[in-house]
C-alpha cells in the first residue's frame, strides 16, 4: 500500500490503488469504507481511542473480495465510535462529495439506512449471515452486517453479489444455498406490501403525511398495500438494547490495552492498568452502553434471558407477517446529519424504526424519495434471504419515482 | 458427631489436537513463547473464531469412552472474566448446552466393592494464556505466553459421588486409563495435560444433605489430590465441630506445607451464548461413526485376555490398564510368545528396565520383535534365564539382534553333553561329600552340584541338561 493519507473534512482520501487496473465485475468502481472494516495496512481505529494508531494486519473478507473483483478503495469516512449510532459519523459524505461510487457502512441498528437517508441515496442492509463478518470491527455480532450505500442500484447489487456468500474465515455464516442476485421482475398485480401500524406510532408531525403519500405512490404503481398490526413491535427496541449491550460488553472485553491501544500511566498493578486504560479508551456513549451490558449480564441476567426469548418471538412474529404479504414498508426517519444525540435513549429513539431488521436479521432497504415534493424516503423489508427480490422491488420503485414507465 | 465427606471432581483434559480450538495455530507444548499465535488467538479486532472439527472429534471420543451421552445440540458460551491470561475478556466454554451429559466409570472402593462414579456432564472449552511470573530483580514482572491460548480442552464434571480421598484417586486413575485409551490425550498431571479441581463438603454421616462446598485447586499429581482432599476433610470437620460455618470459596493446595490456603476469588458472572461460534448439531449417524472409532476399552480387553490367553482376571486387568503395555503384550503374542512368558517378561523385566532409564514403552529401543526373538532363544534352551536378562540389558544399548549379541558375548547355553561331561567329572572328583550326600538321597546336595557345574561352565551350561547328566552318573 502506498499513498498519503490526507485528512479531509469529510473523509480520509487515499490515492487510488494499483489494484484498480485489474479487470472484474467491479472494475473502476471507487469504494469508500469506514475504518472499522479491516484493510491491511490502513489505520483501523474504528472511531475509538481504544484502537488509536491501530493498523489492520489483514484484509476483511469483504475487502479481499472487492479488490479481487476490480474495485478500488478510495478512502475511509469518519465514523462514530465502533460504528454504534451516527454520532460523529460522516457516512455518506464520500458519496455527497462525489469522491466514491459506493460506501460500506456497518449496520448495527440502522446506521447504513439512516446515513443513506440523510445523503439521499440507497442504503441496503443485507440479511444477517449473507456477508462475511471476518475483519469487521463491530460491537453486536448477532445483529451487525456490512451495509452498502450508493446512488446506483446496479452498484449495490453488483457489490452485494461480490461480497456475499460462504467464507471459510467466518463459520457463523449459516451455509445456505447461494442466492441468485439477477434482477427479477416484481409484478405489482401479484404483490402485496404491508405496513405495521405500531411502527408509525410516535412519528413526528409531517412525517406521517409524507409516509401516507409514499403509500399512495405504491398504490398508484399498482401494489396492494395492506395495513397490519404487530403489537409486539415496540419490543424491538428494548430487546435490541438488552441483547446488543450484553454482546457489546463482551465484544469490547478485548480492548485491554495490552496488545494494542492506549495504555494509561499510573496503574499500580495490572488491574489498575486495565481500569485506567479502559477509562481513556471509550467515549461516553459507548461507555454507557458497555456499562448497561455488564449490568444486564451480571445483575439482571433474567432480563437478558427474557430478551433472548422475546427476540425469538419477534422473529416468529415478523416471519408470520411476511407469510401474508411479500414485503413490508416502513416510514424512514430523516435523520439530521447531527452530532447531537449523545445519550443512549436518544440514540435508540433515532433508530426506532430501523433496528427491527438487526434484531431479526432481515434485509432492509432505504429508498430515497422520488421527485415529487413532500414525499419522504421509505424503508422496505422482506423475509430473511429475500435480498435479491427486495433489491429488485427497490429498483423498480426508484425507477417509477424518477419518472420512468 | 460423625461426618462423611461429599466429593465431586472437575477434571480439565487437554486434547492432543494438531491445532488450537478456534484457529490453525499449532497446539504444541514447550515451544518458544508466543510463536504459535495469530490474530484469532491473540483476539485482534475483526478476527473470528473457527471451530476445529478435530477438537470436536477428539472431545466426542473422550465423552464416549466415559460412557457419556453426546448431545444432539451443544453450543459455546462466553465465560466473562478479565485477567491477563485471557486476551479477549471471555473464555469460550459450553456452560448452558454441554457436549455430553451423564456417563460414568466403575471404580473399586476401599472395601473391594465395585462402585459406579457418575459424570454430570463433559463440555469443551479453550485454554487461556500462560502467565510466567519473574520475581527476581528489582521489579518483579509477569510475562504472558499466548502459545497456550485457545488450545482445546474438555472439562469432565462428576456428580458428588466420592466419599473418600481413596475413591477420588481411584477414579482419576480409571479416568486416565479410559482417556489415554482413546489416544486423545496424554492425561498427565505432571505436565498439566490433566488438571483436577476438587469440590469438598462434609455432612453428618447417613444424611443426604448437601452442604456448602469448598473448591481446592493446584494439585500436581493424583497423590496430591488425595492428600488435599484428606486435609480439607479434616479442616472442615474441625471447623464445624468448633461451631464455625463453612463459606463457599476456593483454596490452593500447597504441596510443600501440605495444607490448603484460601485464594482470592475470581470475578465470574453468568455465561452468555457466543454469537460467533455456530451451535454444534450432531446427527445420530455421526455419533455412531465416532463410536465405531472408539478402540476396545480396558474392561473389554481384560475380559478378552482372560478368555483368549488364559490369564487370571488380576493379570488381565493389570496388563490392559495401560494402552501401551496391553499393545506390547499383544504384539509379543503375535510374535509367537506364550502368554504367560510374555506377561512375565513384560511386567517384571522390561517395564522396570524402562522406568530405570526414564523411557516410555512406546519409545522403547527394545521393540516387541527384538524381545520376542530373545524369548524364543530362551524357550528353545539356546540361552538360560540369567543370560536372557543380561542380553536384555545389551538390547537397550546396542542395535544388534539378540542372536548377534548372544553369539558375540558368548551367552549361548552349553547343552552339548560331551562338553559338559568333562566339567561334571571334574566337579564330582572335587566334591566327594556332596556326591555321598546325593547317594544318601539328599536333594539339597544335588542342587549344590548343579550349581558347581554351572559355575565351572561360566554360567553358560543348560541347567536341565546338567541335572539329567548328573542324575544318570550318580544313579550308577
Amino acid at each position: 500500500m502506498t499513498g498519503d493519507i490526507l485528512p479531509d473534512s469529510v473523509f480520509i482520501h487515499r490515492s487510488p490503488e494499483t489494484a484498480a487496473s485489474k479487470g472484474g465485475p467491479l472494475r473502476g468502481l471507487q469504494i469508500a469504507i469506514q475504518p472499522n472494516i479491516s484493510a491491511a495496512g490502513w489505520p483501523t481505529e474504528a472511531g475509538s481511542n481504544a484502537l488509536a494508531n491501530f493498523k489492520s494486519l489483514e484484509d476483511a473478507t469483504v475487502i479481499r473480495r472487492l479488490r479481487q473483483a476490480g474495485a478500488s478503495l478510495c478512502g475511509s469516512t469518519r465514523m462514530s465510535e465502533f460504528g454504534f449510532g451516527l454520532q460523529g459519523s460522516q457516512a455518506g459524505g464520500a458519496l455527497q462529495d462525489q469522491a466514491a461510487d459506493a460506501e460500506l457502512v456497518l449496520d448495527m441498528m440502522g446506521e447504513s439506512r439512516l446515513a443513506a437517508g440523510r445523503t439521499g441515496v440507497c442504503g441496503f442492509k443485507p440479511s444477517w449471515g449473507l456477508v462475511s463478518r471476518y475483519g469487521l470491527i463491530g460491537l453486536i455480532p448477532s445483529m451487525e452486517c456490512c451495509g452498502i450505500l450508493s446512488a446506483s442500484f446496479t452498484d449495490v447489487r453488483e457489490i452485494l453479489k461480490v461480497i456475499a456468500g460462504p467464507d471459510e474465515l467466518d463459520f457463523s455464516l449459516p451455509g445456505e444455498k447461494p442466492l441468485d442476485f439477477s434482477p427479477q421482475n416484481i409484478d405489482p398485480k401479484n404483490t402485496t406490501i404491508g405496513t405495521i401500524n405500531e411502527a408509525q406510532d410516535g412519528l413526528p408531525a409531517g412525517q406521517e403525511e409524507a409516509f401516507r403519500a409514499s403509500l399512495d405512490d405504491l398504490n398508484k404503481a399498482g401494489f396492494a398495500v395492506r395495513e397490519m398490526s404487530f403489537p409486539d413491535f415496540p419490543l424491538f427496541s428494548p430487546v435490541h438494547q438488552i441483547v446488543g449491550s450484553v454482546e457489546a460488553s463482551s465484544a469490547a472485553g478485548r480492548y485491554d490495552s495490552v496488545r494494542y491501544g492506549p495504555r494509561a500511566a499510573g496503574g499500580k498493578n495490572w488491574n489498575e492498568m486495565y481500569l485506567l486504560s479502559r477509562a481513556i479508551a471509550f467515549g461516553p456513549l459507548v461507555k454507557s452502553y458497555l456499562f448497561q451490558g455488564a449490568f444486564f449480564q451480571f445483575e439482571r441476567y433474567e432480563a437478558f434471558e427474557d430478551a433472548c426469548r422475546i427476540r425469538a418471538r419477534l422473529l416468529a412474529g415478523m416471519h408470520a407477517l411476511t407469510s401474508h404479504v411479500e414485503f413490508l414498508v416502513f416510514p424512514a426517519v430523516e435523520a439530521a446529519p447531527s452530532t447531537t444525540p449523545a445519550s443512549l435513549p436518544q440514540t435508540y429513539a433515532q433508530f426506532a424504526s430501523t433496528l427491527f431488521a438487526n434484531v431479526t436479521g432481515q434485509p432492509a432497504l432505504y429508498l430515497p424519495p422520488g421527485r415529487s415534493a413532500g414525499h419522504s424516503g421509505i424503508q422496505l423489508t422482506g423475509p430473511r434471504l429475500s435480498d435479491a427480490r427486495l433489491l429488485s422491488l427497490g429498483e423498480q420503485l426508484l425507477h417509477l419515482g424518477r419518472g420512468g414507465k | 458427631m460423625d461426618f462423611e465427606a461429599v466429593i465431586g471432581l472437575e477434571i480439565h483434559v487437554e486434547l492432543n489436537c494438531t491445532t488450537k480450538m478456534f484457529c490453525d495455530c499449532p497446539n504444541r507444548y514447550g515451544d518458544e513463547p508466543n510463536i504459535n499465535t495469530c490474530p484469532v488467538c491473540l483476539w485482534f479486532p475483526g478476527a473470528m473464531p473457527r471451530f476445529s472439527q478435530q477438537a470436536l472429534e477428539k472431545a466426542s471420543l473422550v465423552c464416549l469412552a466415559l460412557g457419556a451421552e453426546l448431545q444432539p445440540r451443544s453450543a459455546f458460551d462466553q465465560k466473562v472474566y478479565y485477567y491477563p491470561d485471557l486476551p479477549k475478556g471471555f473464555q469460550l466454554s459450553q456452560a448452558h448446552l454441554p457436549l455430553s451429559r451423564g456417563g460414568g466409570i466403575y471404580i473399586v472402593d476401599e472395601n473391594g466393592q465395585p462402585k459406579r462414579a457418575r459424570l454430570h456432564h463433559v463440555h469443551m472449552e479453550e485454554d487461556v494464556a500462560k502467565l510466567v511470573h519473574e520475581m527476581e530483580g528489582r521489579l518483579p514482572i509477569s510475562l504472558v505466553d499466548f502459545n497456550r491460548a485457545g488450545t482445546p480442552l474438555v472439562e469432565i464434571v462428576t456428580e458428588p459421588d466420592f466419599r473418600s480421598p481413596y475413591e477420588a484417586m481411584e477414579f482419576l486413575k480409571a479416568l486416565r486409563t479410559q482417556v489415554r485409551y482413546t489416544g486423545c490425550s496424554e492425561c498427565s498431571m505432571d505436565n498439566g495435560t490433566m488438571r483436577v479441581d476438587a469440590n469438598i463438603s462434609i455432612r453428618p454421616r447417613g444424611t443426604s444433605q448437601m452442604n456448602t462446598k469448598v473448591e481446592v485447586k493446584n494439585m500436581n499429581s493424583v497423590r496430591h489430590v488425595g492428600d488435599a482432599i484428606a486435609y480439607e476433610i479434616t479442616r472442615q470437620t474441625a471447623a464445624v465441630q468448633a461451631g464455625e460455618t463453612v463459606i463457599l470459596h476456593t483454596r490452593l493446595w500447597d504441596p510443600d506445607k501440605k495444607v490448603t490456603t484460601p485464594m482470592r476469588a475470581k470475578f465470574e458472572g453468568p455465561c452468555v451464548p457466543d454469537p460467533s461460534v455456530p451451535a454444534i448439531e450432531l446427527s445420530a449417524e455421526w455419533i455412531e461413526n465416532m463410536r465405531s472409532r472408539l478402540p476396545e476399552m480396558p474392561a473389554a480387553r481384560a475380559e478378552r485376555f482372560v478368555k483368549q490367553h488364559g490369564l487370571t482376571p488380576e493379570e488381565a486387568r493389570f496388563l490392559s490398564s495401560d494402552l501401551d503395555v496391553a499393545g506390547y503384550f499383544e504384539a509379543l503374542i503375535r510374535e509367537g510368545i506364550a502368554p504367560r512368558t510374555a506377561m512375565h517378561w513384560l511386567t517384571t523385566q522390561l517395564v522396570p528396565a524402562l522406568k530405570e532409564r526414564q523411557l516410555e514403552l512406546g519409545a522403547s529401543p527394545v521393540t516387541p520383535a527384538r524381545l520376542a526373538a530373545l524369548l524364543k532363544m530362551l524357550s528353545k534352551d539356546e540361552i538360560n534365564a540369567n543370560a536372557a536378562r543380561e542380553v536384555l540389558v545389551h538390547l537397550f544399548d546396542s542395535g544388534e539382534t539378540p542372536e548377534a549379541i548372544v553369539t558375540a558375548k558368548g551367552f549361548r547355553q552349553v547343552s552339548d553333553t560331551g562338553a559338559l561331561d568333562a566339567l561334571i567329572e571334574k566337579v564330582l572328583a572335587a566334591q566327594p561329600t556332596a556326591v555321598a550326600d546325593v547317594k544318601k538321597g539328599q536333594g539339597k546336595a544335588m542342587g549344590f552340584l548343579v550349581g558347581q557345574v554351572m559355575q565351572a561352565s561360566g554360567g553358560k551350561a543348560n541347567p536341565k541338561v546338567i541335572r539329567e547328566l548328573l542324575a544318570k552318573k550318580l544313579a550308577t
